[in-house]
């Protein structure tokens, strides 16, 4: 709370200071999860994701020393495919992901950092099947590292390890009786870039 | 923050997802009829036997062909939607089609002919100012549906103040045969009831509906 507050502060006060400090990042990741949800009709029925490429967006500034507070935007490119025993494996509805998140960076061990931080998280979905109604908004926990390679300058190759967590389910699985959400758990990595600008 | 209080959080974090172990819980179908065709055949004397049948996912979206008559094609659309909106997984899907020939399904708007024996079952529907039928044609082997499906959807009181009503109700009735739906339900609020009034899925014909599509089935389409 100290650390938002106070980062709220000095962007209010001092953008032109502040905006030598902001490091900018973009990286593609592929985040692979669990399942969306799972279903009963005589046999089980699991809806689960495919690979997901997701283009991340990112900025930050120094909050202290040592960490950085920064935000980032991805978009993702999803898709599912609903396994039943007994019957083949078919595809899904596909969607987009959009997501905005806030949180803290900093370092763990040489060129390793951690990131921890929580957002929001869109569906865009095709409008058929259990998304018929249109994609929910979620809220996400995120986590994960990266290490950091200098290039040239201010550019650094950035690895990344990325987990996240929500809790899914949609108006149409609502409208069909289904009751409480799904954890889902998502696990991915990417290479970026990061530099900061003059 | 320093950096045991982020590595705490990071831990957290992970320990939360970890430890979360809510999972979506699906609704009950137990509300629903039977649908499965009850056919008799000999062997050995006079048996019965059930049958079920849904479309493969690799027919779909199923082919419809419809007479462009007392705005049937209208009709059969939004019969469409509405059996297509029954599912969450994409288990039935249905477009109209120009070519009668490659359709699977055909939708007449005149009275069927007279069945000849031996006769394949024919499902009607029957409201006052329309009617219908669907003839299921297992072919000789009770495992093979014969394609196309014939659906017949007209008037019997020609110019009734209820006919687009009826005609509406009647077609996504027939449509419900086409999909597998071979039995009438008991109950008078649903739309397979066999003198339909409803214009929507009840929860036992979508639940049904649901069960037809998840059930092993006994038939395959066959297009001779």
């Amino acid at each position: 709370m100290r650390i938002l507050r106070r980062t709220l502060v000095l962007a209010l006060l001092c953008p032109a200071a502040l905006a030598g400090q902001i490091r900018y990042s973009a990286s593609l990741d592929f985040m692979g999860g669990t399942k969306l949800s799972t279903d009963r009709i005589f046999q089980d029925i699991t809806v689960n994701q495919k690979l997901a490429p997701t283009v991340v967006l990112g900025a930050s500034l120094p909050v202290s020393a040592r960490e950085r507070f920064g935000v980032e935007l991805g978009l993702g490119f999803g898709g599912t495919n609903i396994k039943e025993s007994g019957f083949p494996t078919t595809s899904g509805p596909s969607y987009r992901t959009l997501s905005l998140t806030g949180g803290v960076e900093g370092p763990i061990f040489h060129r390793l950092r951690y990131r921890a931080g929580a957002g929001i998280l869109k569906y865009l979905p095709d409008k058929q099947d259990f998304f018929r109604t249109g994609g929910p908004t979620l809220l996400l926990l995120t986590g994960g590292a990266s290490y950091h390679i200098p290039l040239k300058g201010d550019l650094a190759l950035v690895a990344r390890l990325r987990y996240d967590y929500q809790r899914f389910s949609s108006d149409e699985f609502a409208a069909n009786g289904f009751t409480r959400t799904q954890d889902v758990h998502r696990l991915g990595g990417g290479l970026g870039i990061e530099f900061q600008l003059p | 923050m320093n950096r045991s209080t982020a590595l705490s959080l990071v831990a957290a974090l992970a320990l939360a997802g970890g430890i979360a172990c809510s999972d979506i819980i699906s609704p009950s179908r137990s509300a629903r009829y039977d649908w499965r065709l009850f056919i008799t055949y000999d062997s050995g004397g006079p048996q019965v036997d059930t049958l079920s049948f849904h479309w493969p996912r690799t027919s779909l979206p199923v082919r419809i062909w419809v007479e462009d008559q007392f705005s049937a094609p209208q009709r059969i659309q939004q019969g469409i939607a509405l059996w297509r909106n029954a599912f969450l997984y994409g288990e039935w899907d249905g477009r109209i089609v120009a070519d009668s020939t490659t359709a699977d399904v055909i939708v007449r708007t005149i009275q069927p002919p007279p069945l000849t024996l031996p006769a394949p079952p024919r499902l009607g529907a029957f409201v006052p100012s329309c009617l219908g039928a669907t003839d299921i044609d297992t072919v000789n082997t009770r495992f093979q549906l014969r394609l196309p499906i014939r659906i017949y959807v007209y008037p019997s009181i020609p110019g009734a103040p209820d006919l687009d009503e009826c005609l509406r109700t009647v077609a996504a009735h027939e449509l419900g045969h086409s999909l597998g739906l071979f039995q009438h339900s008991p109950d008078s609020l649903d739309l397979m009831y066999a003198v339909p009034t409803a214009d929507a899925l009840t929860n036992r014909d979508h639940g049904t509906a649901e069960n037809a599509y998840h059930f092993r089935a006994d038939m395959v389409p066959f297009r001779p």
